[in-house]
């Protein structure tokens, strides 16, 4: 089982972002869960969201308080987001301005950054003044978390993005992708060794 | 075709694949989804069915009621106050003994405000003649709102069947479901056929005065319903396995418990969230297991007595409680094993108004009731395990102090 846990600002697009990462991991024949914790409903608010994957049915149906992978869309929320629950060898996916990334460095954890706020301004994803990081993130986690192939994340965007928006998305999730960088190495026993990918 | 989707979706695809002919509902979070996407059905044209938009929940069930007279296949869904709301008519339908479906999304009473899960609003709704069924998962929303409508409109049973599933644990979660085919849904369904209905051409009137001499027997014929009804709801699981795929117990779903020592009891999410906790404490060393009452109303009193009968331990987990006395599901069990010997039994009440309700914490919980380190009566486990609950008391403490209240 693999469980996930979200730390992202209403408006960001997290939801949206779970629930397509449980379509990716049913395309690639996982047992998938995806929930949100609601609170109140509000632009700017934080908010959690879960997904777990496994082979085997899914019967847990409580939060996710030790994750295996922690990501957070925001910088603002990296603190809370540690204090909500972390176990060993957890890995850490966090959006971050290449600036931040020093102060990272003896974060108890391995730890990935990309800078998806400048990536989605760039493609003009947003709404109501908001960066939309949902596709920039899926493909960023698509690379951290080695379950969901790039060109699967593709394919849930096809299923899911009216054709006008397709290119982009496509191209957002490409980017965040090829754009995460490791900016600390502990918690894991092991190193991997990756190339951004092709 | 298998969707990932909402439970709330689940639960219209249940609607959508019964071929229901009127729903009348009225938007409550977190039930909204449901009636949403039904509504999104009819007008994209892949459901035929009459829409009936209504003023508040009292007017939803009316309408249900007035579809349903007419012989024609019914379904609404609500949630918590809505439930509340038409309490009277919830009454009214079942007692005029009218089939229809309808789905609550269980959610807990205000104040204060709280849109998320708990099951006071159905146990609240426990006497009022409707069959009640939990799921704990979304295979089984959809599986069940179907045989749903092959209980209700089975003329040994006709009671109205209220389909049970956690606010937001199942309502907003996306999970995997398998959609059957149409053809096979209709073997296993077939078109509704009313044993009477309102006619202009023969005007009667139905559910009007009745004297003491026959409303008592109007009574038992509703106890004799629902007593018919633990025949008809088993079968009806075993034969939609059968024709249509999917089945997920029947009064009871019952786990690890053929050699079983101890066992834990629940409805809904928590239950399923106890087959994990069933399983690690297995591998400490305790022969535990799990029955997970699916049909609450009718209640499953012969399957309880015999799965309970050889245990030493069990304990009963509410996501409810009757004030002043425990949680309403742990006060039934040991009815219904009364005079059978069999475990002690003891109760928990969680989860109340979204409490997380984790896997551990079951554990924990279920290994101090296996060493008789529980005391009798009802236990709540988790309250005030916050850091914020320890220090308002302990500044309420220094105030009281402060004021000589104390």
């Amino acid at each position: 089982m693999v469980e996930i846990r979200f730390h992202s600002l209403g408006g960001q697009g997290a939801v949206t972002l779970i629930n397509l990462l449980a379509q990716a991991g049913d395309l690639v024949g996982k047992h998938v869960q995806a929930f949100p914790f609601f609170g109140a409903e509000r632009r700017g608010a934080p908010v959690k969201s879960y997904v777990r994957m496994d082979d085997r049915p899914i019967h847990l149906r409580s939060q996710i308080y030790r994750p295996d992978f922690l990501v957070v869309m925001s910088p603002t929320l990296l603190e809370a987001a540690v204090r909500e629950g972390t176990k060993d060898g957890m890995v850490v996916l966090v959006n971050q301005g290449k600036e931040e990334d020093a102060a990272l460095k003896g974060f108890p954890f391995r730890t990935y950054a990309l800078d998806a706020t400048s990536i989605a301004l760039e493609l003009g994803m947003v709404v109501e003044g908001m960066p939309v990081l949902n596709q920039v993130f899926l493909g960023a986690v698509s690379y951290v978390t080695e379950i969901i192939p790039l060109e699967v994340v593709n394919e849930v965007i096809r299923r899911n993005i009216p054709p006008a928006r397709l290119e982009a998305s496509m191209e957002a999730a490409r980017r965040g992708f090829t754009s995460v960088r490791e900016v600390a190495v502990a918690g894991r026993k092991e190193g991997r060794e990756r190339t951004a990918a092709s | 075709m298998r969707l990932v989707e909402t439970g709330n979706h689940v639960a219209a695809w249940g609607a959508r694949l019964s071929r229901v002919e009127v729903v009348s509902a009225y938007p409550i979070t977190p039930q909204t989804q449901v009636i949403e996407e039904i509504s999104r059905f009819i007008d994209e044209g892949e459901m035929e069915c009459e829409y009936i938009p209504v003023e508040s929940e009292h007017s939803a069930m009316a309408a249900m009621i007035g579809a349903a007279a007419m012989g024609v296949r019914a379904f609404s869904a609500t949630s918590a106050h809505g439930l509340a709301y038409m309490h009277e008519l919830l009454h009214w339908a079942a007692a005029v003994r009218l089939p229809m479906v309808m789905v609550n999304v269980n959610r807990a009473l205000g104040p204060g405000w709280n849109i998320w899960c708990d099951h006071q609003d159905t146990m609240a709704a426990r006497d009022t003649g409707w069959i009640q069924l939990y799921c704990a998962d979304h295979q089984e929303i959809l599986d069940t709102v179907i045989q749903a409508y092959r209980i209700s409109e089975d003329p040994r049973v006709i009671l109205p069947v209220m389909v049970c599933y956690d606010a937001f644990v199942m309502s907003h979660t996306y999970m995997q479901v398998d959609i059957p085919e149409q053809e096979a849904v209709d073997r296993f369904l077939p078109p509704f056929r009313s044993l009477w209905k309102l006619d202009l051409e023969y005007p009667f009137t139905h559910g009007s005065v009745i004297y003491p001499d026959d409303y008592e027997e109007v009574r038992f014929s509703m106890q004799q319903a629902m007593d018919n009804a633990r025949r008809v709801i088993a079968e009806a699981a075993r034969e939609y396995r059968d024709v249509v795929g999917g089945y997920h117990g029947e009064l009871v779903d019952a786990y690890r418990m053929e050699d079983a020592e101890y066992a834990l009891l629940a409805m809904g999410t928590v239950a399923s969230e106890c087959r994990v906790a069933v399983d690690e404490l297995r591998e400490s060393g305790y022969p535990c297991g799990l029955v997970r009452i699916r049909s609450y109303r009718p209640f499953p009193v012969a399957e309880l007595r015999e799965l309970l009968a050889p245990l030493r331990v069990a304990l009963v987990i509410d996501r409810a409680v009757s004030f002043g006395l425990e949680g309403p599901l742990f006060s039934e069990v040991k009815a219904a094993v009364y005079g059978n010997g069999g475990p002690s039994i003891h109760g928990m009440v969680t989860g109340l108004g979204g409490r997380d309700v984790p896997y551990d914490l079951i554990v924990d919980n279920a290994v101090a009731a296996f060493k008789g380190k529980l005391l009798p009566g009802s236990h709540w486990p988790a309250v005030r395990l916050n850091d914020h609950h320890r220090l308002v008391k302990r500044s309420l403490e220094e105030y009281w102090k402060k004021e000589g209240v104390r």
